[in-house]
């Protein structure tokens, strides 16, 4: 009887060593298994951080093209428009030259009277 | 072209080939020939100017061109007017034929053109002939187988010369000028008040020859102001500049015939070539210049063996650059090369130009103006420097711009002289300018 109950015990203790032993490798797998999703969830969450980074990156750069773009067009067309204004101006500055030469020719000629 | 002709090649024979090849050169030595003709400005024989001959041409017989065309390099300190006046042309002349030459500071080394060939008036070839629009007087002689040609100044809009017939009455040597009421009138209405006479001097407008008209009033004279020839300035006499009114006085006797027309489009023959020479006309003038030129053209047309290029006909008389341009069409035995241009040097001194005296310690001068720009400064002085008698001016460098300063001046009351001239004829404040006792 003491037999059988010291094997009882025996096979009882053994079972929950051995249950003890099953926990703590399960516990360890769990663990690892968690480390490794961490660690696929920074990488995850650092490869989302750098997608969105180099999106951002790229959004800044297409940005900046645009307002590259926006300014070039805005720098010729103001070009554009001094190059017409300097234009003008000179055909201004000429006409005037004209006007005048032809109102010194005009005083000349009228001093050339008796 | 060619293109068009290479593959019709193919399937001729050699003897087409030939001759499409023959009519391809040919059409292309024509496009030569034409270039040739637009290139004005080429290089040109040169021609000592001192042989060039301005006034006295041979007429012969049948052909109504005379003279021929020059160029010449500008130097620093010219002026059109001065270089008109040298080889006998008005200003007026000068200027249309180079339309973009600074009449007062044209720039050194410009080569200009110097129109001395002339269509002759129509009409009996005796007497004196002057047309008005061209400011030219022509005076026949030898049975009309010689003429001497002379630019003139002539009335203004509103005292325009007279045309027709008239003939000379009178001639005097330093004549005395009797101020005419309306000239006297237009001084006052000025606040200058002319005397009733000027004695002859250099004062005197008419210089030192004078042809009396029969038209009463209206004369034929020479100048105090010789940069006038070639403007419409007087109030209907003709001025010539004073070496040409010499010459006319001494050839033309009392009873020369005068003739005073309105042509400005002439057309003539010269070397089997048709030319025209067209002048701004003067719409104050009467007749219908345009419908006489169309049919003395078609004449010469008819009568020469080519035709006229009527394309060029109608850019000439639009432009009207004032001498005569060939306008016979291109082709056989027609070379409308320019070939009797030549290329005259500057002479050391131009005839007549103004000469400013070196400035003086203890002379009076006259401030005429301040200007910016060194050109305007240049070409005021220039108009100041042509007056009749002539101002003496010069530009002189400031820090800032450009002083137009006239003098010097023997004293004050010339100094002051020299003020009211500027006042009266240029409208000019000038101010006095003391020398400086202290030194």
């Amino acid at each position: 009887m003491k037999k059988s109950l010291l094997l009882i015990a025996i096979m009882f203790a053994l079972s929950i060593a051995l249950v003890g032993c099953a926990t703590t490798g399960d516990l360890e797998k769990v663990q690892a298994q968690g480390q490794q999703t961490n660690a696929k969830a920074e990488q995850a969450l650092k490869e989302a951080q750098d997608a969105k980074a180099a999106a951002d990156t790229a959004t800044v750069k297409a940005a900046d093209a645009a307002e590259r773009a926006e300014n070039a067009a805005k720098l010729a067309e103001e070009r554009a428009r001094l190059a017409e204004e300097r234009a003008r101006l000179a055909e201004e500055k000429v006409k005037k030259a004209e006007e005048d030469a032809k109102r010194v020719d005009a005083a000349f000629e009228k001093s050339m009277k008796k | 072209m060619l293109r068009s002709v290479k593959p019709s090649v193919a399937a001729y024979s050699p003897q087409c080939f030939i001759i499409l090849l023959i009519v391809s050169l040919m059409t292309l030595h024509g496009c030569a020939r034409i270039k040739q003709v637009q290139v004005q400005y080429g290089p040109f024989p040169a021609y000592p100017e001192e042989k060039l001959e301005r006034h006295d041409f041979f007429t012969p017989a049948g052909e109504d061109v005379v003279g021929g065309m020059a160029v010449i390099r500008l130097e620093k300190g010219d002026t059109l007017p001065d270089v008109a006046r040298h080889f006998g042309l008005g200003t007026n002349t000068v200027t249309a034929a180079n339309p973009n030459v600074d009449v007062w500071a044209p720039e050194a080394g410009q080569r200009i053109l110097l129109p001395m060939r002339f269509i002759l008036p129509d009409g009996p070839r005796n007497g004196i002939v002057i047309n008005l629009p061209a400011m030219r007087l022509f005076h026949f002689k030898n049975r009309g187988k010689a003429v001497a040609t002379y630019p003139l100044g002539i009335g203004t809009e509103e005292r325009p010369t007279p045309m027709g017939d008239m003939h000379v009455t009178k001639k005097v040597t330093k004549p005395t000028w009797y101020v005419p009421a309306s000239i006297a009138a237009d001084h006052r209405k000025k606040g200058d008040i002319l005397p009733p006479q000027v004695l002859p001097g250099p004062d005197n407008p008419l210089g030192e020859y004078a042809l009396y008209l029969s038209k009463p009033s209206y004369l034929i004279h020479g100048t105090n102001k010789p940069a006038s020839i070639g403007l419409r300035a007087t109030n209907g006499c003709m001025r010539l500049y004073p070496e040409n009114i010499k010459k006319l006085y001494e050839q033309a006797p009392v009873g020369t015939k005068v003739r005073i027309v309105n042509q400005p489009y002439l057309a003539g023959r010269a070397d089997g070539i048709i030319y025209l020479e067209a002048h701004m006309p003067f719409d104050d003038l009467p007749g219908d210049p345009l419908e006489d030129v169309y049919e003395k053209l078609a004449t010469l047309e008819r009568k020469s063996s080519g035709s006229i290029d009527w394309s060029k006909v109608r850019k000439t008389l639009a432009e009207a650059i004032g001498y005569p341009v060939p306008v016979s069409k291109v082709g056989p035995g027609i070379d409308l090369r320019p070939a009797d241009i030549v290329e005259v040097n500057h002479p050391h001194r131009l005839l007549g130009a103004p000469v400013v005296p070196e400035l003086q310690i203890g002379a009076w001068y006259v401030w005429v103006a301040d200007k910016k720009n060194e050109i305007d400064a240049v070409r005021l002085a220039a108009m100041v420097n042509h007056q009749g008698p002539p101002i003496p001016a010069r530009v002189l460098a400031r820090r800032a711009g450009y002083r137009v300063l006239a003098g010097p001046f023997r004293d004050k009351t010339e100094a002051a002289d020299a003020i009211k001239r500027l006042r009266f004829d240029l409208e000019i404040e000038g101010r006095l300018i003391a020398p400086d006792r202290k030194k």
